[in-house]
């Protein structure tokens, strides 16, 4: 099952990912999201994408195959890091 | 791994075709770095075809595509077995696309069973995970559920009808960066 982590410290209490979600994963409580069904979260990640304060943290989840990053911004990547 | 699945594996691969030695290529041509280029190329230029027909078209590209993908979608299928069961129709699915698109067949933590009925319709939710679609929008920064995205829908809206003989449409119900969530609505 996927675990789902809001830095409280983090989180700014916006509401981007309660709106955000399909599945109603996220509930704003005392101004801050919290995860109440973590159960019914489906891994598209999408409220990780609209998170002003990338409070978010997920464990479990399978990361789809990503091609699409350019091949020459990897190359460049390759010779910093 | 277990020994039997290393096995079952080789068997797969032994056949009794004689290559004569010149038939057998010592190298992979073209190399793997050429073809990645080739693949970023072909993913630029899908992209703009879509973007194109977007703009001169308007909401009818998403027509278009579907289509188009519906189309493809009989076509690959009609090689497959014929399944009247949806369950084993999505399985049979997942191997034809295999290597393009996963997914996987997904309910509410509340549901109990895959099919649902709602409304008086009956649909399965299913969440496609990797995907070539999403990888070329998101490489070339266009946005989901788009036209592109209609031709996955057509492509597995074609399968499914060609493999059970029966009508069914798919909806969009959500994109995001790692999955997206589709409704499979049954006929």
């Amino acid at each position: 099952m996927i675990q789902i982590t809001v830095d409280e410290d983090s989180c700014v209490g916006c509401g981007l990912c309660v709106k955000d979600c399909p599945m109603k994963v996220f509930e704003l409580k005392d101004g801050r999201s919290v995860p109440l069904r973590p159960e019914d979260c489906m891994g598209c990640l999408s409220c990780h994408e609209i998170c002003p304060a990338q409070a978010l943290e997920h464990r479990g989840i399978y990361p789809a195959k990503r091609h699409y990053v350019d091949i020459r911004v990897c190359e460049m990547l390759n010779r910093v890091i | 791994m277990t020994a039997s699945y290393v096995d079952e594996l080789h068997e797969k691969f032994s056949t009794d075709i004689s290559y004569k030695s010149e038939d057998v290529p010592l190298n992979c041509v073209p190399p793997a770095k050429e073809i990645e280029a080739t693949l970023h190329g072909v993913m630029k230029l899908n992209g703009l075809v879509i973007r194109s027909l977007e703009e001169i078209a308007g909401r009818g590209a998403n027509a278009v595509t579907f289509r188009a993908g519906k189309k493809f979608g009989h076509e690959v299928a009609k090689y497959f077995q014929k399944r009247d069961d949806i369950e084993d129709a999505l399985h049979e699915l997942s191997d034809l696309l295999m290597g393009q698109y996963s997914f996987e067949i997904w309910k509410p933590a509340g549901s109990d069973t895959f099919v649902i009925e709602e409304g008086g319709d009956k649909f399965i939710y299913l969440v496609f995970h990797d995907c070539i679609v999403r990888q070329t929008l998101r490489r070339n920064g266009q946005e989901q559920a788009g036209p592109l995205c209609q031709t996955l829908c057509g492509y597995v809206v074609g399968a499914i009808e060609e493999i059970t003989g029966k009508r069914a449409k798919l909806e969009i119900k959500h994109t995001g960066p790692n999955a997206c969530l589709k409704k499979l609505i049954l006929k």
